[in-house]
């Protein structure tokens, strides 16, 4: 005999299941920011306790104004951001311009081998070009500790991101549409403006929105290259200290400023990345 | 305006698609270039175009060498099978869009835009996005940009193979009747044959290997196919063809096929008795095979049926006749059962001859 | 082998205001053994309804039977229903055998049990010759045959074919409803099939079930459906070259009742057999549609005449276009016509032919 229960039961089963799956879930994934958030909000004595309370005794609001006491930690915020702004509008006009060139042309840029190639700079690990970058940059005219120097070296590694992803997008942007253009009347490069560009738009803006993240957060080479004249504030992060002592709740009041940023940006960008590139489909 | 000259045009990759083709087009003519599917009519549209660049021979408008001429330049339109609409754009700046690239002012682009959407029956859709309308319209709005280019050329790429039958007819009246598109020389690729005998002034069947089998005016080349091919490539149900032997008989001639005795038309004779090649290929066009009593005057033979279909407006039967098979039409609203015994007649000067070997027409 | 049979069946997509309702009260027997087609313009219900009967979707209300057994609540693999499908979803790195035979396969029949049917099938659909070939390189026909011969190996109790042919050239398509045809002749099996494409539907199918706006318009033959649609739709919808509809007032004169269009010079006769449904219906206005293959070119004396607009030349026939006042006809004609756009042309049409709806609900009057 078949088995009588209806369909819909047996869906609701697995539904609880999934539900059950998906808060344990958000648990794992929102504590931390949750810990950040109170931590942030700590008094320095109640960060040191060896039992950690899960909501601050006193809401310490005054962190958030104490990580400006010093003046330049809030030109590391704006040099963070001239580094990252600057890095990513780099690597989106030449990513956007090298995967045109990948994907309308693979023979004359060298071929799909080629942009393999390029995107493998992303495989290795980047400490192994640490000391190199660095005497290489400390021989130009203006050295390592200058904006140009972090902007540069970080294009090391979103371009080749860039250059794969726009690749890809303007692959599935179909030919068609600029050949139309070109019988229309529009030369090459203004197809390409007009016709083109617009389809990939909302992958233009996911690639720069992971670029500049990547710019933003980077630490690593920051702390090895920069930090007299030019600093970003993943460098001053650690400097919240007290003697020996870490001073955690100003450490993450920081952090979550910095987070600031890339929050708003995604907000306001989001619409246009989810759009995809659905409006790639021409034919009904 | 001019017309369109194709010089000894060539084009290949691994194999050639495009070999040694010349075909002229004179301004105010509707060629239709009709043929199977992946035989290399979308690529020679698209080296008119200059979408393609030929590996040989010249393309000319009016006078104007335009072989090396990028496309934009070309003063050529045409539409995509895929209709390639815009999607970012609404359908009144998709029809704008070559106006625009030749810096016409506003108020003329609006102009001109709104002559053409309320010619095609597209004017109440000016704000919609190509995702928003249906094929029709779109078919519509694709051809809306090209008129509204009034170009020296017109491409059209199988424009309105992938719609409904209703829309498909609707579309083709108005070709039949778009000024724009009768004032220039015009290029209609399709794989329909009922298109191209429609809309024609004349037609060019395009075969394997990227040769013009036969150019002409519908009626010429549906009655005096140059080929079988031709003759196969027209006409629905396709045409019977049956490999025969040309026999004397007597003072006359007839054809064997099976154990089916036709006799030859007076008006064939004469150029079949001459040939040396006693073995033939007849075609016979099913509509020209029908039941006796609807063919009152015709030559008679008896078939069994295998298959009856009432289609729209005509009815397949096919039938077995002395061993061979054949396909005959009937008035759609009779009736035939399988294994039943048909009398059918055939006009003799129906048929058709063709060499057994290289498939040309032997009367012609 | 089975009946299938719908009765009252819904469905909704969505809940609410918001719900869409794709498929409304239908109610359709499929005898054993019937070829039934469904079809209808795209978007009229007839997918979500062939999705039902396979159990891909869910019922919103209403019942399906297959014989005596209500299926509403089985899954698609309890039904043995066989479905193929527009693409023809081939795996490339198999051969045609063991592309028909992995539906035995995937159930455990014996090697030599699934080769003796592949080949058994391979025999019917005409595809021996390319058992050992593999997908890429066959022709879309072959595929085609190939992914019907998948679905028909097991023997299904029903058959669907959903849109089959709608990607084949018009050369192929006519082969394959040919094969169809025979196909169903031999297997005698209970198939629906799913189409747009009147000329495919009326082609192979013992009874059409013609499907708009959610709703069931009319079950027929080929016949029923020329001669005797329910409804302007359905006299619209089938026929090719479409159906002229023309609106008409009635006017009796001198004991005889006649249509007169209202936007042009014509007239219609109205056998007197006819005139009692016309009284029954009551009012004057009346809509009269009249299929191009029912006007007939003649020399004079004829009731319907106008100029000619264009005439189309296809091969085996030509379509005339003629204006008379506001009207525009088509109508059929022989090849042999040689008349060109501007001269007059007269056409004689048996009352028989003209189809008389009602205005409003566009309903068959008589």
């Amino acid at each position: 005999m078949v088995d009588q229960t209806r369909p819909e039961d047996r869906w609701r089963h697995v539904r609880v299941l999934f539900l059950a799956f998906l808060g344990l879930w958000l648990l794992f994934t929102l504590f931390p920011l949750y810990f950040m958030i109170i931590t942030a909000l700590k008094t320095t004595a109640e960060t040191n306790l060896t039992v950690p309370t899960f909501w601050p005794e006193i809401m310490a609001f005054g962190n958030f104004a104490a990580v400006f006491a010093e003046a330049t930690n809030f030109d590391a915020l704006v040099d963070s951001f001239v580094i990252a702004t600057i890095n990513t509008l780099l690597s989106l006009f030449l990513g956007t311009l090298a995967g045109y060139a990948f994907a309308r042309f693979p023979r004359q840029a060298g071929g799909e081998n080629l942009a393999f190639w390029i995107l493998s700079n992303r495989m290795f690990p980047p400490v192994a070009i640490l000391v190199p970058m660095f005497f290489l940059f400390d021989s130009t005219p203006w050295g390592t500790d200058s904006i140009w120097s972090l902007v540069i070296l970080y294009l090391v590694f979103n371009l080749p991101l860039a250059t794969w992803l726009m690749m890809v997008f303007f692959r599935d942007a179909p030919r068609e549409l600029e050949e139309a253009a070109y019988l229309d009347g529009w030369t090459p490069l203004r197809a390409f403006m007009r016709i083109t560009l617009p389809l990939v738009l909302p992958g233009m803006i996911s690639v720069a929105m992971l670029c500049w993240i990547f710019a933003w957060n980077e630490y690593l080479f920051a702390n090895l290259f920069v930090g007299t004249d030019v600093r970003t504030y993943t460098i001053v992060i650690p400097t919240f200290t007290h003697g020996s002592q870490t001073l955690w709740n100003l450490q993450m009041a920081f952090s979550l400023i910095a987070m600031i940023p890339p929050v708003t940006l995604f907000i306001l960008l989001r619409r246009y990345m989810v759009r995809g590139l659905s409006l790639g489909v021409v034919k009904g | 305006m001019a017309r369109l000259a194709i010089e000894g045009l060539c084009k290949g990759w691994d194999f050639p698609v495009i070999d040694d083709l010349s075909l002229t087009v004179e301004e105010g003519e509707f060629l239709v270039i009709v043929g199977p599917s992946g035989i290399g009519k979308t690529t020679l549209l698209r080296l008119v175009a200059g979408l393609e660049t030929p590996d040989g021979g010249r393309i000319l408008v009016g006078d104007r060498d335009v072989t090396r001429v990028p496309p934009y330049r070309r003063d050529v339109a045409m539409t995509f099978e895929s209709y390639a609409l815009y999607p970012h754009m609404t359908v009144a700046r998709n029809i704008a869009s070559p106006l625009k690239a030749r810096g016409l002012p506003e108020d003329e682009i609006r102009r001109r835009v709104g002559e053409v959407t309320r010619l095609l029956r597209i004017d109440m859709l000016l704000e919609r996005k190509p995702g928003e309308i249906s094929g029709g319209q779109k078919q519509r709005t694709a051809l809306g940009r090209t008129l509204v280019a009034d170009p020296q050329v017109f491409l059209l790429d199988e424009p309105i193979s992938h719609l409904d039958a209703r829309i498909r007819h609707e579309l083709r009246s108005q070709f039949h009747t778009l000024e724009d598109l009768r004032r220039v020389a015009t290029v209609y690729v399709t794989h329909d044959y009922a298109e191209a005998l429609s809309l024609g002034d004349r037609i060019a069947v395009m075969g394997n290997g990227g040769h013009l089998v036969q150019v002409g005016n519908p009626r010429n080349l549906f009655e005096q196919p140059a080929t079988l091919f031709v003759a196969e490539h027209l006409g629905q149900p396709t045409i019977n063809a049956i490999g025969a032997e040309l026999v004397d008989v007597d003072d006359r001639l007839e054809v064997h096929a099976g154990s089916l005795r036709l006799p030859v038309s007076p008006a064939h004779r004469a150029a079949l008795t001459k040939m040396q090649q006693r073995q033939v290929t007849i075609g016979l066009r099913p509509q020209h095979l029908r039941p006796a009593d609807e063919l009152p005057q015709g030559m008679e033979l008896e078939g069994r049926i295998d298959i009856f279909e009432a289609l729209g407006s005509t009815g397949v039967m096919i039938v077995d006749a002395g061993g061979v098979r054949l396909t005959a039409l009937t008035r759609p609203e009779r009736s035939f059962d399988h294994g039943e015994v048909v009398t059918l007649a055939l006009n003799p000067a129906a048929l058709y001859f063709f060499s057994p070997v290289d498939g040309r027409n032997l009367l012609l | 082998m089975s009946n299938v049979t719908l009765s009252k069946v819904n469905k909704i997509y969505g809940t609410g205001r918001m719900g869409v309702h794709a498929v409304r009260d239908l109610d359709l027997a499929v005898p054993n053994g019937e070829f039934m087609a469904l079809l209808g313009p795209s978007g009229c219900g007839k997918t979500s309804t062939l999705r039902m009967i396979v159990g891909l979707e869910p019922i919103t209300s209403g019942d399906i039977h297959f014989d005596e057994v209500r299926v509403n609540d089985l899954e698609p693999r309890e039904r043995n229903v066989a479905m193929a499908f527009e693409t023809y979803a081939l795996y490339p790195n198999f051969t045609v055998e063991e592309n028909l035979a992995f539906p035995l396969e995937v159930r455990g029949v014996p090697p030599a049990d699934r080769r003796r049917r592949a080949r058994e099938l391979a025999e019917l659909l005409r595809i021996t010759e390319i058992l050992s070939a593999k997908p890429p390189v066959l022709s879309g026909g072959q595929q085609q045959r190939v992914s019907l011969g998948r679905a028909l190996i097991r023997e299904p109790a029903v058959f669907i074919l959903d849109e089959v042919m709608s990607h084949l050239d018009a050369h192929l398509k006519f082969q394959m409803l040919f094969d169809l045809k025979r196909l169903h002749q031999e297997l005698r099996r209970t198939m629906i099939y799913v189409t747009h494409d009147q000329v495919e539907a009326l082609a192979l199918a013992d009874r059409v079930a013609v499907m708009s706006n959610a709703e069931l318009q009319q079950v027929g033959d080929r016949n029923a459906l020329y001669n005797r649609p329910a409804n302007m739709f359905v006299a619209d919808f089938i026929g090719e070259p479409p159906t002229t509809f023309i609106p008409v007032e009635r006017c009796d004169h001198a004991g005889s009742t006649r249509l007169h269009a209202t936007g042009a010079d014509l007239v219609f006769d109205v056998a007197a057999e006819r005139v009692p449904g016309l009284d029954a219906h009551g009012g004057r206005k009346f809509m009269v549609g009249i299929r191009p293959q029912n006007l007939h070119l003649c020399d004079d004396g004829a009731t319907i005449g106008g100029k000619i607009v264009i005439n189309e030349y296809l091969g085996e026939r030509s379509i005339l276009s003629i204006v008379t006042g506001d009207v525009t006809l088509q109508a059929l004609a022989p090849p042999e016509t040689r008349m060109t756009p501007g001269e007059h042309a007269c056409f004689s049409l048996d009352p028989r032919d003209v189809m008389i709806f009602d205005t409003e609900t566009g309903a068959l009057v008589t």
